[in-house]
């Protein structure tokens, strides 16, 4: 075992092999304020890599309702059980990672689903977190909590499937820091689909290999965003670069969320791994359910969040989603527009604060029809 | 260097350990009369049994905590040009499916490539290679019954579509369940595309597999790779809560990464015994050190 420094639980952790960051690292941003679980990405991905034979069940890409919704079974509780009491000091997690945890004989702690525990991959949708009192009506505020959670593969620093693979068949990578199986390597133990807390590692059981999200890499060696970021219709994914954390750029719209203003945050991060999708939490959801999911940084994410509209650099960092299939490595604020620069810089996006409106005459005689919608 | 040092010794500890030798008898019998594929022929019977325990491997991790099979029984024959080793150990179970909470049977035989100084018997050691020959009950099941599918597992699943197949018959006839191409029917790159594994043709993956076993070699943990060239077969058999089955090769082959054999050898050999069951996988395995190997002369 090594150690390696995990910025987000603020210390030392032991990893089985020696810290390296990569060149860059992958790194995601999902507002769950904007998901309304339409599924989209997950078809995306689904129709994009797996339509397979032994893909039937498999999604790299999927959207659960939180409190309940799990994509494999229960994914989430089982790993809290199995680490037991999870506890922050301050900033600094103190109680023991999947790594530290690990059992004799074991290189991380963990828990392989089983087939059933796929079988169902939204189960729970919609599923609200309480019961709703007899006569209740809705007054704009809802009174009973649920939030829609996309998941895909973290990319995570210090993987958890990487490290237990006994063949070394994983590897992440030096040039975007995608995590990847290597399918010609692989042999099918499935250490890492029970090493994954996320378990976002999938058995496929035609090629009686493990597959996993690809990152969308041949898009992003060609500057593109991923699939899924792609087509989200809400607009509430944006992926870019993250830099290591000592030396993160204002400019770098995925630095600014994550590092400078930590309007987002990593998803479980006491399970060890450095994850890179980091979540601007929900805001209406209680804060110890939130606390436990993102960690002690919720009610400094929330309370940013929701003065983004007085914040221009702020705001301008979250109209870029959704809003250019390329890769926005840096930005900026000016006349009140998100202006994003690819890696070359050239400019890739622009995002007025408010769009124009325009009002069009109720009678178009050029066609002669009468408009209902008139804006 | 510590490590090295530290699995020498292990070696020493399991030469000591071993208290007999599998035995290779000679047989007199021509090529078609050999038993390389029938763990039940009656020429067994003149082939003496070796018990070997088995240990749970807990060298390295990924270990076995919960070991489920105590020994290994081999038998042992050559005629000269081939040899067979036939393996028996008891297994309640008989699993020969895969899916993500099942795993197959399996065993596996180990010998070195220098007969002199053989290597750490842990799957060898960086420039200690060793020849494995593994079989697996799944590939037993995918030549008995055929190729283990979707279908096989999960007969009611139900899909539209699989991009690119090669489907003989429509997907949809009239009233009836979609036509489910088998794996096999994915010909063409961009259907072998769907298949990952198949594609990159990962020795795991092969859809139209033509023996149960495969040659492998290995020079220390996780450093398994199937050979190029595949000389070996075999067959196992389950029956009355036992296995049985036969791996045999050619004693000689023109194969630099095979362990050459012949009359009158001594040498080593070492077991690998997996238990489905019992989630056995990988390392997670069932395991016999070095045991010394004898092939009997021809006669004069």
């Amino acid at each position: 075992m090594a150690t390696v420094y995990n910025w987000q639980l603020k210390r030392d952790m032991a990893y089985l092999y020696e810290g390296q960051r990569p060149k860059r690292q992958i790194a995601y941003v999902f507002d769950t304020n904007k998901c309304i679980e339409c599924q989209t990405c997950t078809v995306a991905c689904k129709t994009t890599w797996t339509s397979g034979k032994g893909q039937e069940v498999m999604f790299w890409n999927n959207v659960e309702t939180k409190p309940y919704g799990c994509y494999p079974l229960r994914w989430d509780l089982k790993t809290l059980e199995l680490l037991g009491e999870q506890s922050w000091e301050g900033e600094t997690y103190t109680g023991k990672t999947v790594f530290e945890a690990a059992p004799p004989g074991e290189r991380v702690l963990g828990y392989r689903p089983e087939v059933e525990d796929y079988a169902s991959p939204n189960l729970g949708e919609d599923v609200i977190a309480g019961l709703v009192e007899k006569g209740a009506f809705f007054q704009g505020v809802h009174q009973v909590w649920m939030f829609y959670l996309a998941r895909i593969c973290n990319h995570c620093t210090y993987p958890a499937c990487l490290a237990a693979c006994p063949r070394k068949a994983i590897y992440k990578r030096q040039e975007d820091g995608i995590v990847l199986i290597d399918q010609s390597r692989c042999r099918g133990y499935r250490e890492c689909v029970k090493a994954c807390p996320y378990k976002r590692v999938f058995f496929n059981m035609v090629t009686r290999i493990s597959e996993k999200c690809i990152g969308c890499y041949p898009l992003v060696e060609q500057g593109e965003q991923p699939r899924c970021v792609q087509t989200c219709i809400g607009k509430i994914r944006l992926q870019g670069w993250l830099s290591a954390p000592e030396a993160p750029r204002r400019d770098n719209p995925i630095d600014y969320l994550v590092y400078v203003r930590k309007v987002a945050l990593p998803l479980y991060p006491q399970f060890g791994l450095e994850p890179n999708v980091y979540y601007i939490p929900p805001v209406h959801v209680p804060r110890d359910f939130l606390v436990q999911m993102f960690g002690p940084g919720v009610d400094a994410a929330i309370a940013a969040y929701r003065a983004a509209k007085d914040d221009p650099e702020l705001l301008g960092a979250l109209l870029l989603f959704g809003n250019t299939p390329r890769i926005v490595t840096s930005y900026k604020v000016q006349d009140q527009q998100a202006i994003g620069y690819d890696e070359a810089g050239r400019e890739v996006v622009r995002v007025p604060f408010q769009e124009p409106v325009y009002i069009r005459p109720y009678f178009d005689a050029e066609r002669g029809v009468y408009r209902h919608n008139i804006t | 260097m510590r490590k090295l040092l530290f699995l020498s010794l292990l070696s020493l500890a399991s030469l000591a350990l071993a208290q007999s030798e599998v035995r290779v008898r000679y047989v007199n019998v021509p090529a078609d009369a050999f038993p390389a594929q029938d763990p039940l022929a009656a020429l067994w019977q003149r082939a003496p049994v070796t018990r070997v325990t088995l240990l749970p491997q807990t060298v390295t991790t990924p270990s076995l905590t919960a070991p489920s099979v105590p020994w290994l029984e081999v038998q042992a024959l050559h005629n000269g040009t081939q040899v067979a080793f036939l393996l028996r150990w008891p297994d309640a179970t008989r699993n020969a499916s895969i899916d993500v909470d099942r795993f197959t049977d399996a065993v596996a035989i180990e010998l070195p490539l220098d007969h002199q100084a053989p290597p750490s018997f842990m799957m060898g050691h960086p420039g200690g290679r060793v020849h494995i020959i593994h079989w697996k009950a799944i590939w037993q099941e995918d030549l008995d019954q055929g190729f283990q599918d979707v279908a096989s597992l999960h007969p009611n699943y139900w899909v539209d579509l699989y991009f690119f197949a090669d489907t003989p018959v429509p997907l949809y006839a009239e009233g009836e369940f979609p036509h489910h191409p088998a794996a096999r029917s994915f010909k063409t790159p961009e259907a072998l595309a769907q298949l990952s594994g198949a594609y990159v043709r990962n020795p795991v993956s092969i859809l139209d597999r033509r023996v149960p076993v495969e040659e492998a070699m290995a020079e220390g943990f996780g450093t398994l790779t199937s050979q190029p060239k595949q000389n070996a077969t075999g067959r196992g058999v389950w029956a009355g809560g036992q296995w049985q089955v036969v791996i045999s090769r050619p004693l000689v082959t023109d194969d630099a990464l095979d362990a050459q054999l012949g009359p009158g050898l001594r040498s080593v050999i070492a077991f690998a015994v997996w238990d489905g069951g019992q989630q056995n996988v990988g390392a997670r395995k069932h395991y016999a050190p070095w045991v010394p190997l004898v092939f009997e002369e021809l006669p004069q």
